[in-house]
């Protein structure tokens, strides 16, 4: 069937009455998701699944799908309102969602969130659509070499990501580093750093380290200021709500980067939306002529991430339905979903069931301007949270964050963790260690130990396979140009020193 | 000597106040205990569980699934162990949790401090290549890997799954070595071998079918005492000329420690009733498992003699075994 057909057919079923409902459904459901950290789209969907047993396959996948991408929106909200991280993709929107709403500019940042998942989010399935099949075929030159160089190149980020002091930020990254290694060594089942608790033996969740580090770590360090009953800023007036033109024109260059970054790393089942928004981030941020402003609340720090954060939706949907290949948690649960109504996503699935994923892809497109209509409309609601006095806000956000962690894992171990990792963020920002570092360090140390490790025993232990394949050589180049910014920054520095002293 | 604590010995004298009552039927939810996050495979086949069982009428009561990750599965044993003599609390056990109690040297509990009820699938396993890989029978393979020490590879899960422990076997009886290569995800290790990274795994039937289909990917032989329905054609391990014990992926159902004899009873007649219902069957079909039902008593002696042959598996795999 070609592209255009498939389309027509697919929005003759998903305009039906039935599904139409279940597209919001599963779109406004995905947004409450998101906005409650914790909870996530894994948990929310298994806990669906016996209802759509009554469904329609199509209406049921159509709302399942709704969750996934639904929940990329509301992710965001917590993020940038609490400096509170629903899940690992939007722990780069903290770093100037937040910022920007401690000058007042909630409102825009929560905006431009909506619409950079709105544009980015129809760029990826705008290429499920196009390019799944031949994508996918190329998704499968990468192997651990190439996830290597990604990792690398993602990890390299920490230079962008480092304040004041980059020997900080390297040992924070160090730091996080070290987190990721604990748990079970999955080459040789041994234990590592667990001291004997069995609760560490499948390591330490990342949600409870970024909660911990940014949420808590922010209340306890704003807990020490005595400065009156309301915690922000917030200007009055509905226009001040909403993103202006020049907001959006900033945004331009962070829209296109999101949705492509997004898409392709997405694409890779074994990258992930994580790795995703910090590549979107840092090359936001490399190619900025406002490069120093990052971090303080510049508009496309936030437009980048979460744009990359929901193309990738698209984009992890085509390993899923063309090779039945999952790249993460939520895939993984959708592709069990598919077999339990008997479909079997892989190569022969999009021909054998046209009238399904053109329906899926059709009522993407539709669940996606649901997600805008009903977003931008929560913008001026949710900014209210800032309102809220202090001594009201603080005990919520540790009541929300113990929650949110209680609910993932039902561990009272993961709280204590989340304790003390809230003591770790507050001591971080008293000696001025950044926090995103140790956060992107911990969020891909695992799969770059791992890489490392898959690599090196194919290669029969030399290190040359990772500079020999041409994919990973580039990854690894790139990485290597990243880390010399700085040094380019301060040769620049330098110069401009002499030139004033001459 | 551990002397295991099953149920007998104790259940007995704890039974005896509780049983007063005769026939033991749950009047609350039950909680059905698996150890992964939702989505995985013990997960998916609780809340498969879960429906046929209300589909059948043959719990009186809901079942709801609680899951329990982390530690590899000890989270949810510990968790269960806590449950001492708690009737309506059970759990859906895999493989995983045999092996830690061999390995893991932090668990302070592991499933023999549980009771047994019912084993209920044996999921089957087939050894896939390429589908334009040179070698046509599982003999072209081990040859080859024998031709070059070290240098073909396998893709599959953690040191202690069936994957490693199949090569294992297979290396031993042929004397011929490649390498293994781990990788956390069912999907990241088809990606390798359709992508010519490794050489060869094993993989469930079910997940191969679709790319067999696509013509991607050969099977040279299954991991099975007989052949499947949907692989006629393709011999068995032992047919395929290596006489090696099948190591089957089991699944099945526990209990927490101290519970009445009518418990382990009645849930042991739920699961085997459940075994024989349609619904059970199709979903055994679908999913390319082998319906393998055991009760309590016959799953403590499976178990048992499952202990004696991993231990020495392990050991030659060079994992260090704690018990």
């Amino acid at each position: 069937m070609d592209i255009l057909g498939g389309l027509v057919h697919g929005f003759a079923v998903a305009f039906e009455p039935l599904n139409l409902l279940w597209c919001f459904v599963g779109v406004l459901l995905g947004t409450l998701v998101g906005i409650m950290p914790g909870l996530g789209p894994p948990a929310t969907i298994a806990m669906l699944l016996p209802l759509t047993f009554k469904m329609s396959p199509a209406g049921a996948i159509i709302m399942l799908a709704g969750i996934y991408y639904g929940a990329k929106y509301g992710g965001s909200t917590t993020s940038i309102l609490l400096n509170m991280p629903g899940e690992s993709a939007s722990v780069v929107t903290c770093l100037d969602g937040y910022q920007m709403a401690r000058k007042g500019r909630a409102g825009p940042a929560l905006g431009i969130a909506a619409i950079a998942s709105f544009v980015a989010g129809t760029f990826g399935v705008l290429g499920l659509m196009l390019v799944a099949p031949p994508l996918a075929k190329l998704a499968l030159s990468f192997s651990s070499p190439e996830y290597f160089g990604l990792m690398a190149l993602g990890l390299a980020m920490v230079v962008l990501l480092a304040g004041r002091s980059m020997l900080k930020a390297l040992l924070a990254a160090l730091v996080g580093l070290w987190i990721a290694s604990v748990g079970t060594d999955l080459f040789s089942a041994t234990s590592r750093f667990t001291f004997g608790e069995v609760e560490l033996l499948s390591g330490i969740d990342f949600v409870v380290v970024a909660i911990g580090v940014f949420a808590l770590g922010e209340v306890f360090g704003n807990m020490e200021t005595h400065d009156g009953i309301r915690m922000q800023p917030m200007p009055k007036g509905l226009r001040n709500l909403l993103p202006t033109l020049q907001d959006l024109k900033d945004c331009r260059f962070a829209f296109v980067n999101g949705s492509v970054i997004g898409f392709l790393v997405g694409v890779l089942p074994g990258a992930g939306s994580t790795i995703a928004s910090f590549l979107s981030y840092g090359v936001e941020k490399a190619v900025s002529r406002r490069r120093e402003q990052f971090g303080t609340g510049v508009i496309e720090g936030v437009a980048a991430p979460e744009g990359a954060n929901n193309s990738e939706t698209g984009g992890a949907l085509v390993p899923l339905l063309t090779l039945g290949i999952p790249g993460s948690g939520t895939t993984a649960i959708l592709l069990a979903a598919l077999v339990l109504w008997g479909f079997r996503p892989g190569p022969l699935f999009i021909p054998d069931n046209p009238g399904l994923f053109w329906g899926l892809v059709a009522s993407m497109y539709i669940g996606n301007v649901m997600l805008l209509v009903l977003n931008l409309p929560l913008v001026p609601l949710f900014a209210q949270v800032l309102r809220t006095p202090s001594y009201v806000l603080y005990p919520l956000i540790l009541g929300v964050s113990m929650i949110g962690v209680y609910s993932t894992s039902s561990s009272l171990f993961d709280l204590w963790l989340l304790a003390g990792f809230g003591l770790l963020g507050y001591l971080m920002r008293k000696l001025e260690y950044p926090a995103a570092p140790l956060i992107l360090a911990l969020a891909l140390g695992n799969d770059f130990e791992r890489a490392l490790r898959q690599s090196l025993m194919m290669s029969e232990g030399s290190l040359s396979i990772l500079v020999t394949r041409p994919i990973s050589a580039v990854m690894l180049s790139l990485a290597a140009l990243v880390l010399l910014i700085p040094v380019f920054g301060r040769v620049n520095a330098w110069r401009l020193q002499a030139l004033e002293q001459e | 000597m551990r002397i295991p604590v099953y149920l007998f010995a104790a259940a007995s004298i704890l039974g005896a106040t509780a049983s007063i009552a005769q026939g033991f039927k749950p009047t609350q939810p039950i909680e059905a205990v698996v150890h992964t996050g939702p989505g995985g495979g013990s997960d998916v086949l609780a809340r498969a569980i879960a429906v046929m069982l209300e589909k059948e009428g043959l719990l009186p009561v809901r079942m709801q699934v609680v899951n329990k990750p982390g530690g590899n599965g000890n989270v949810a044993i510990a968790y269960m162990a806590e449950k001492k003599g708690d009737p309506n609390t059970i759990a859906f056990f895999t493989g995983n949790w045999l092996t830690n109690y061999l390995v893991a040297a932090e668990a302070k509990f592991t499933i023999r401090d549980l009771t047994p009820v019912a084993r209920l699938v044996l999921e089957p396993a087939v050894i896939a290549v390429k589908a334009d890989a040179p070698y046509k029978s599982l003999k072209d393979f081990v040859e080859a890997a024998k031709a070059n020490p070290g240098k073909l590879k396998q893709s599959g899960g953690s040191i202690t799954s069936r994957d490693n422990v199949v090569r294992q076997l297979l290396q031993k009886a042929s004397g011929a070595r490649w390498a293994f290569i781990s990788f956390p995800g069912g999907g990241q290790r088809i990606a390798a071998l359709l992508g010519g990274h490794v050489d060869m795994m094993v993989i469930e039937p079910e997940e191969a079918g679709q790319h067999i289909r696509a013509g991607n990917m050969r099977v040279l032989a299954q991991v099975t005492d007989k052949r499947l329905e949907h692989f006629a054609d393709v011999p068995t391990l032992k047919e395929a000329g290596f006489d090696v014990p099948v190591v089957p992926q089991v699944r099945g159902v526990v209990a927490p420690p101290g519970i009445p004899r009518e418990n382990v009873e009645y849930w042991q007649e739920v699961f085997r009733k459940l075994t024989q219902t349609p619904s059970w069957k199709k979903y055994v079909a679908d999913n390319q498992f082998e319906s393998g039902y055991l009760g309590s008593a016959e799953l403590v002696t499976f178990l048992d003699g499952f202990y004696g042959t991993m231990r020495g598996i392990l050991k030659e795999a060079g994992v260090k075994t704690v018990r």
